[in-house]
């Protein structure tokens, strides 16, 4: 069964600098992927390139075995994308949209299209441009799902939402996945929605993968260590530390455990995914600033 | 694709409909007075070999009734220019507004998506050219009849030259909105562009495309026919061999000391009064409509080319 | 039929608190043997949370026996409900002494629970790790 995106040493520039550098990944099939990064990370670089909109200046991208951007026929076909903002033409009715997407896509379910319109109670004679952001962000992923793709990219789709239409949109999409045969990549700024509906992150910074996994595993491997700072080095020469704080004379670090912490000087707890993401972030962004100071 | 492709276009071609009814219910009314002015007053008959004698005073009288309108007339060569840009408009506008993101991610390959849309628009544009021209020339035969089709406010508006226009236009504002990605600003510098165009052609290039044909001839006894329908690049009075003179001097030399007029009156009529032309017959009326259909297709055809491949290589 | 709800904040793992929402409801008999339980979908689309953290929570309570997933059909409460542990009422007692003592220590109801979730996570890395 070939993975639905599968990224080798995926690299992409813009003039002079690299949006995306030295992406690895593998999206397992049947998850809810979550794309977590600051602005200007790449996430939207990286989801481009995934669905054929860029093409790759380094390394390659395959989803469901295909070139996007070679053989774009091939991998549109199942792959459903509502980009940033989620672009829409604001002087077409719904009823007009959803007819773009059956004179343009082979695979279109006109009956799941009406249907699922419907059941959201839009107005389907009314213009795109007249309705709430809510609502075009379902009208955009009707547009995408009634192509019965197996691959739902989404980049941002509930950045500009408000929260009950951001939940709306979410249970929506979780009834989609439940319905099966749908793998999901979404990329949101909101952590605690990502964390309800996601059982894959995968975080980016400065264009590179910081990590690559199953939610659950993130959540059970990562511990904070409190404990006295002289062995604190101890502890970093075994696990992996994401991030440190120090006092004089205590230190907390955050670690992705290697195995069992049987020290029994270190104090452990438990993380909350939001924490370690953060972690994450902010490592990366220290290390930026001493590359700078450094250099 | 192509109800897509249509119904994107559905404004600007709704437009470019309007516009050439307004062209219509303007030219209609009139172009059948002056058909019928021109039956009426027997004028075909004046355009024969031996004219008679009431045909000056009714010509002349035909020319000052419609005259000024057929100057009115002559800056409709714009309107192809406008058709133009607007047909380019809903290119422009879907890179604006980047709703490309969402045509290029359904199943249509973005070769399939170019083609379509840029096809539609040359389509009506070919369409909405074929009906000025066939309109604006049967609204202006009566007047070809009489003064012919080389001149520069005639022949703009006949046979293949309008599509060129068109079809240029149209190349124009989308190589520019493609890569500007401001629509209205675009279409702006795209018409501006072709009104620059079309005056450089108009008074500079066109003449320069043939090579003229000169001849010398008797102003007393009537221009040759070869010159009827015409257009007369240069002129001047000359001596018999066709060299340029000032006439009476030149000719008849300067008045003789001592004062007194010279004789002009017999001098004149000893030499003949002879006129050099430089010009361009009739016939060469298609010669030059190819020459000029295919200088702005081709140009148009650049155009488009690069505007269908600037936007096939973009991502975003 | 139940009616799920989320606790975000409670440091319990979603899927646990539909087994334990499942479970209350069948000791305070909202859910009785052969009730269907809500599909996967319906739950999700009230949530807005992963389907496969429902199929884990099913899944659980199956391997409890305390639901019954039929292919095709659903996932309905069992005809017979597993017996609750033997030491069940002893462990019902022992904590009411507990709770008494703390009281009388002048722990409030708020102490009381913290003191539990420190105790009880302190006890689950054995499992998780």
């Amino acid at each position: 069964m070939t993975a639905p995106v599968h990224a080798h040493g995926l690299g992409k520039r813009y003039g002079a600098t690299w949006a995306l550098r030295d992406c690895t990944l593998e999206i397992p099939t049947g998850s809810v992927t979550a794309l977590v990064g600051p602005n200007g990370a790449g996430k939207t670089t990286l989801l481009q390139l995934v669905v054929g909109l860029s093409r790759p200046t380094d390394g390659s991208v395959r989803v469901f075995g295909a070139d996007p951007v070679g053989d774009p026929a091939a991998v549109l076909q199942h792959v459903g994308f509502v980009a940033q903002e989620h672009p829409l033409y604001r002087g077409f009715t719904i009823a007009d949209t959803l007819k773009l997407g059956l004179k343009m896509n082979p695979n279109w379910d006109d009956e799941l299209a009406h249907a699922r319109i419907e059941q959201l109670g839009l107005p389907i004679r009314r213009k795109v441009g007249k309705l709430s952001g809510g609502q075009q962000a379902q009208v955009a992923l009707t547009l995408a799902l009634a192509k019965r793709p197996d691959l739902l990219v989404l980049d941002e789709p509930v950045a500009s939402l408000d929260p009950l239409a951001r939940r709306e949109f979410l249970q929506s999409l979780m009834e989609a996945v439940a319905e099966g045969g749908l793998t999901v990549i979404l990329s949101s700024h909101i952590l605690a929605d990502l964390e309800r509906v996601c059982d894959h992150i995968i975080i980016l910074a400065n264009g590179r993968t910081q990590l690559a996994s199953p939610i659950d595993d993130v959540v059970a491997t990562h511990r904070l260590l409190t404990g006295p700072r002289a062995d604190a080095a101890a502890i970093a020469r075994m696990h992996d530390v994401v991030s440190e704080r120090h006092t004089e004379r205590q230190t907390s670090l955050l670690v992705r455990a290697n195995g069992h912490v049987y020290d029994a000087t270190w104090e452990l707890h438990e993380v909350d995914l939001e924490e370690i993401v953060l972690a994450y972030l902010a490592r990366d962004r220290s290390a930026m600033a001493d590359t700078v100071r450094s250099a | 694709m192509i109800w897509v492709s249509w119904r994107r276009q559905r404004t600007e071609t709704l437009v470019t409909a309007a516009l050439l009814a307004l062209l219509a219910a303007v030219l209609v009314p009139t172009g059948i007075e002056m058909a019928s002015t021109f039956d009426r007053d027997g004028l075909a008959a004046c355009l024969g070999a031996q004219p008679g004698q009431a045909c000056a005073s009714a010509l002349s009288s035909f020319n000052s009734r419609f005259d000024s309108l057929g100057s009115f007339i002559a800056w409709l060569t714009l309107v192809p220019g406008l058709i133009g840009v607007l047909l380019a408009a809903p290119l422009v506008l879907e890179l604006e507004h980047r709703t490309h993101r969402l045509a290029w991610t359904q199943s249509v390959s973005r070769a399939r998506w170019l083609a379509g849309k840029l096809g539609l628009a040359i389509a009506v544009a070919l369409a909405a050219s074929l009906v000025f021209t066939l309109l604006v020339t049967w609204w202006r035969a009566p007047m070809v009849r009489i003064d012919g089709r080389l001149d520069q406010s005639v022949f703009d508006s006949e046979g293949t030259v309008v599509s060129g226009y068109t079809l240029f236009a149209l190349g124009l504002a989308a190589a520019v909105g493609v890569v500007w990605r401001r629509a209205v600003a675009s279409l702006v510098v795209g018409f501006v562009g072709y009104f620059a165009a079309r005056i450089f052609v108009d008074t500079w290039l066109r003449q320069r495309f043939l090579s003229p044909v000169t001849t010398t001839f008797n102003l007393l006894s009537g221009g040759p026919d070869k010159l009827r329908h015409a257009w007369v690049l240069n002129e001047y009075p000359s001596d018999r061999a066709g060299h340029h003179v000032r006439i009476p001097f030149d000719l008849c030399g300067p008045p003789p000391p001592g004062g007194g007029k010279p004789d002009i009156g017999n001098c004149l009529a000893d030499h003949g009064v002879f006129m050099h032309a430089t010009y361009l017959p009739a016939g060469r009326f298609w010669a030059l409509q190819g020459i000029e259909t295919a200088l702005f297709c081709g140009v148009a055809l650049v155009l488009l080319a690069f505007a269908a491949w600037w936007t096939y290589s973009r991502a975003d | 039929m139940i009616l799920f709800h989320l606790d975000p904040r409670s440091g319990v793992p979603t899927y646990l608190q539909l087994v334990q929402q499942v479970r209350q409801a069948v000791q305070l008999g909202i859910l009785r043997p052969g009730d269907q339980l809500p599909t996967v979908k319906d739950v999700v689309g009230a949530l807005a949370i992963n389907p496969n953290t429902v199929l884990k929570a099913y899944r659980e309570l199956d391997h409890e026996g305390l639901v019954v997933a039929r292919r095709g059909v659903g996932t309905f409460v069992a005809d017979e409900l597993p017996s609750p542990p033997d030491d069940l009422k002893g462990l019902r007692a022992s904590l009411h002494r507990w709770v008494e003592r703390a009281r009388a220590a002048g722990l409030d109801d708020e102490n009381i629970a913290a003191l539990l979730a420190e105790t009880t996570r302190a006890e689950r890395p054995a499992r998780v790790a």
